[in-house]
């Protein structure tokens, strides 16, 4: 070799070095410095996430019984890489699911890491499956809501969707408090999906949800759910609320928004129209034999039904709307004319104001003008000579017209908002509504005269349960509410939930006196059907004509306090739109009475007198 | 190197020094320690990666490690073998002919080429093949790399200074062309290979390198021609580079990065990798490297580049001390392949380059690959044990 030979090989051999420390460099920065980085994105590839589903909390009832509880289900899947026997395993699946062979089929033979055949799939059938030990069968445990009361209180209550997330009431609300936190078992798998034995692998266990306790209370719930129901049935009303409530602290301890709706099958219809109860027939049918879960599948399989059944085609948006109009809680969404039930809050305004006393006397001839219009009494003959406590037990409009005249505008608005009417209750459900008062600055005298017997004027029926219950509970505004208690069984730990009170700023003389009214209106007035014998009741009757006037709907309601000298419960039950005879104090006041008479007893309140 | 010779042994290595030294020249032990050393790595790599797709397709968790264990075993004796044969046999004419060895080898490495062409076996998609029946398979384009080091080697030997014109080179470059052109229809990685060593044998031995300038400017548009205007599947591999975690063919290279970046500085320790469980395919093979960085870490990754890097010093050692070109330009020849190939596997698999397929030498699965390989260790052996007594080591 000749000297220039070994200077280029040494050149040579130099620029190998030269490149080899570039590469090394290379190696170090994604060894040491991209190893994060990519560390993130193998794990990503090489880890399978299983989630062990934390049991979400349960909704108790007021003596402990579960509202909402979980079944366990399971979602079946099949990993393709590892099913050896597809033919089997598709027969198997076919069978045991009750799943069109067809599909089955297609899921199996589809190469994807993980494809789920089915969810929610009973604990029999799953361990059944479970037991087969079919290779590259996946039977993962898995909660699902289940509601022991189907339709109890469905939409104070509220489900939850697919994903176990709270859609609506109740389950919103507590969202946070039922969710329990997902674990995780993070494992090592190889490249076909099939995890490495004796690998370390991490898990984080699963936190279940707390349980939350609420004041409605099973059996008055069932009380009134079964007067509400028949009644609804009796007077083919469109719907029938009602709400009971300790008044001294506004639990609630029944609402009902009759038709309810089953909360273990919340997306399917129910019609209240006749004439589409054969596409009711039609959709329960299909939606019981439907095996899918997929709630798009089940959308297009029944229009199709749908279609070729040639009855109405409803489009997704139609069925959207009647299902969140099915779910809507009334009792705090929807606001209305309250009618004579308001006389409380004009009554209570005028005697706080000392502009009446029971004993003022006054004279009904059938209507009353004010400013240039006459308005007429419910009584077109007049009840002629009467003192206001008689006003108040005849549900007299020009009675209350003129209190409300003498009382005036900014005394009343005043009221208003001492019983809290301008503000929403507080309710722990979503979806509360406000009220619809006119503008202080734009009531004259007629808008006045209408809004002291409680028209041109929208409040919840919540809203004068709520003002109603200051007036008689001693003169505390309470928020009304469910939510009682949140039970933490793993941190065994009990937290009671509480709620604003406020002062109505109501002096003891006016609360004694309109409790007299209200029992006189029980014990010898309009509201008499409602009378329990060894009992003090108070209540008051309405019917209010609905918006636009003239077209013959009514809501017949009645608002009833029990005992009235120490008011334990009171209820309000709202008749919308009944058929035939729509006097409250005719079939609204005898529905409370019938819930009074089963749930005093059971309330434990004792006979104030024997006849 | 008479350090070296002076060195006091034991009895038992000394009777076997003496064996090796009846050639006259001095052994270099240290080149063969680290070729064994390569080869041992290499089989327990080998073991390691293809475990889980040997249990999982061949039913058998050391099918790979058998077939690599039995050539290299090969491969060791015979670069034994020819270590201790003279290399200079190479230059005497085939009897009863005026041909050469080296020509002859050439050719029968082009024939070869164009054999497999038409008969070869298809792995994979790629004829490189000749089936040899129960003994397995054959892949000509590894025996072409020696066959060309041989060849170039001699030519420069037969006339030194015919490099130093462009019309030389160009006489050395036509019939190894050839050869280069056959396997870059199926193997451009080897095609590539080879004319690194083709050139790099050239560029050292000439004396005017000024037009290489002008060869490595027409190599350099050769290969932006091809990305330009080349296949579809090129210009894939350039997209893949560019885009590796994004591109969908880059799943070898990504997942490959993945492995190197498991890692770290340790590594997961021998036989601990995930990557290999069939995320990097066929992880025995070209991007066996990857899985070293992951089971060996960075240490480990360095500890074998570094044994690469004393290799070639040893070859560089033996080739600046040789006595005469031949020898010597076999060396270079020996140090511009295996330099070429650990770079350019290296680079591939780090995804500094676009990918090409290069067997990491004597680690890559692949029997043809390792024998040829240690045929070349036995020729650059053979070399060191012919440096007479009387050389003056000129560069130390």
């Amino acid at each position: 070799m000749k000297t220039y030979h070994r200077r280029s090989i040494l050149m040579g051999f130099l620029a190998c070095c030269i490149l080899t420390f570039f590469l090394i460099g290379r190696l170090y920065y994604l060894m040491i410095g991209r190893a994060e980085y990519y560390g993130v994105k193998v794990r990503e590839v090489q880890e399978r996430e299983r989630s062990i589903k934390a049991a979400r909390g349960k909704i108790l009832d007021a003596n402990g019984v579960e509202l909402a509880s979980n079944k366990s289900v399971s979602t079946i899947s099949v990993i393709y890489n590892q099913v050896k026997q597809p033919e089997k395993v598709i027969d198997v699946l076919s069978k045991e699911l009750e799943l069109d062979r067809e599909e089955v089929a297609k899921k199996v033979k589809k190469r994807s890491s993980r494809e789920k055949i089915k969810a929610n799939v009973d604990k029999t059938i799953a361990d059944r499956i479970r037991n087969m030990q079919l290779e590259g069968v996946m039977v993962d445990e898995d909660y699902r809501r289940y509601y022991p009361y189907s339709t109890l209180a469905s939409k104070v209550i509220g489900f939850t969707g697919s994903d176990n997330q709270g859609i609506i009431g109740l389950e919103v609300t507590y969202e946070d408090i039922l969710r329990g936190k997902d674990g995780v078992i993070y494992t090592l798998t190889n490249a076909q999906g099939v995890e490495i034995k004796n690998t370390a692998e991490h898990r984080k266990e699963p936190i279940p949800g707390n349980d939350l306790q609420i004041s409605i209370d099973l059996n008055m719930q069932m009380y009134a759910q079964q007067a509400a129901w028949k009644v609804r049935q009796e007077k083919q009303a469109k719907s029938v609320r009602i709400i009971m409530m300790n008044p001294n602290n506004g639990e609630i301890y029944a609402m009902v928004n009759e038709p309810e709706f089953d909360l273990n099958d919340p997306f399917t219809l129910v019609e209240t129209d006749d004439a589409n109860a054969s596409t009711k027939q039609n959709e329960t049918d299909k939606a019981n034999s439907m095996t899918e879960q997929n709630e798009t599948d089940k959308e297009n399989t029944l229009t199709q039904q749908n279609e070729t059944d040639n009855t109405k085609v409803m489009t997704e948006k139609e069925k959207n709307e009647k299902r969140n109009a099915m779910w809507r809680n009334s009792c705090i969404s929807d606001t209305y004319e309250p009618g004579s039930t308001f006389k409380i809050i004009t009554a209570t305004a005028a005697l706080s104001e000392h502009k009446v006393t029971v004993k003022d006397t006054f004279f009904c001839g059938g209507s009353r003008r004010v400013e240039n219009r006459t308005i007429r009494c419910h009584k077109t003959s007049g009840h002629g000579a009467e003192t206001f406590r008689e006003g108040f037990m005849n549900s007299c409009n020009p009675v209350f017209m003129e209190v409300g005249e003498r009382t005036g505008v900014a005394n009343m608005f005043k009221w208003y908002k001492n019983l809290g009417l301008f503000e929403k209750t507080g309710v722990d459900v979503p979806g509360e509504a406000s009220s619809i008062f006119h503008k202080q600055e734009n009531v004259k005298a007629v808008e006045l005269a209408t809004m002291s017997f409680g028209q041109s004027i929208q409040i919840t029926p919540l809203q004068l349960l709520r003002a109603v219950a200051s007036v008689v509970n001693g003169g505390t505004l309470v928020t009304p509410h469910f939510g009682v208690r949140v039970i933490s069984e793993k941190e065994n730990r009990i937290k009671n939930l509480s709620y604003e009170e406020k002062s109505a700023k109501l002096d003891e003389e006016t609360q004694s006196t309109m409790k007299e009214l209200l029992e006189a209106v029980v014990a010898e007035g309009g509201g008499n059907k409602a009378y329990i014998e060894g009992y003090r009741i108070g209540g008051k009757t309405a019917t209010s004509e609905k918006l636009p006037r003239g077209t013959g709907k009514y809501i017949s309601s009645f608002l009833g306090i029990a005992p009235i000298d120490d008011p334990k419960v009171m209820a309000l039950i709202l008749i919308d739109e009944p058929q035939g005879v729509y006097y409250g104090g005719t079939i609204a006041a005898p529905v409370i009475r019938q819930v009074f008479e089963n749930i005093l007893p059971y309330m434990g309140i004792e006979l104030a007198f024997k006849e | 190197m008479a350090r070296r010779r002076k060195r006091k042994t034991g009895p038992v290595k000394g009777l076997f020094l003496e064996a090796f030294r009846a050639g006259g020249g001095y052994y270099d032990f240290s080149l063969l320690f680290i070729v064994l050393l390569l080869v041992g790595v290499g089989l327990i790599m080998v073991y390691s990666t293809s475990y889980y797709s040997a249990v999982r397709f061949k039913g058998d968790s050391m099918y790979y490690l058998k077939r690599q264990g039995v050539l290299a075993f090969a491969g060791i004796i015979a670069m034994i073998f020819v270590s201790r044969v003279d290399y200079k046999i190479l230059l005497k004419r085939v009897k009863n002919t005026t041909v050469r060895m080296p020509s002859l080898l050439l050719a029968l490495s082009i024939v070869l080429q164009f054999y497999v062409l038409i008969n070869g076996v298809d792995f994979n998609g790629a004829k490189r093949w000749i089936s040899l029946g129960p003994l397995g398979t054959f892949q000509p384009s590894d025996f072409a790399k020696v066959a060309v080091i041989i060849y170039v080697a001699y030519m420069i030997h037969i006339n030194p200074r015919a490099l130093d014109r462009v019309g030389g080179f160009v006489r050395i470059m036509i019939p190894v062309m050839i050869d280069v052109a056959l396997i870059a229809k199926e193997n451009v990685s080897t095609a590539i290979v080879i004319t690194l060593i083709l050139g790099g044998m050239c560029f050292i031995a000439s004396r005017n390198k000024k037009y290489f300038l002008f060869f490595i400017l027409l190599g350099v548009l050769a290969v932006v021609a091809i990305f330009l205007f080349g296949e579809g599947f090129r210009m894939a591999r350039f997209n893949s580079w560019k885009n590796v975690e994004s591109d969908e063919n880059a799943f070898q290279t990504l997942q490959g990065l993945y492995a190197i970046a498991s890692g770290g500085l340790m590594g997961r320790g021998l036989g601990q990798s995930t990557q290999k469980l069939g995320y990097v395919p066929e992880a025995q093979n070209d991007w066996i490297f990857s899985i070293i960085c992951e089971e060996l870490g960075l240490v480990g990754a360095c500890v074998i580049i570094l044994a690469f890097l004393i290799l070639l010093w040893r070859v560089f050692q033996i080739a600046v001390n040789s006595r005469e070109l031949f020898g010597g330009m076999i060396c270079v020849g020996v140090l511009v392949h295996v330099a070429s190939q650990v770079l350019l596997n290296v680079a591939v698999v780090t995804n500094s380059i676009p990918a090409t397929g290069v067997a990491l030498p004597f680690i890559s699965y692949g029997g043809t690959s390792v024998a040829m390989m240690l045929i070349e260790m036995g020729l650059a052996l053979s070399v060191s044990y012919r440096i007479g007594t009387e050389q003056e080591g000129a560069v130390g």
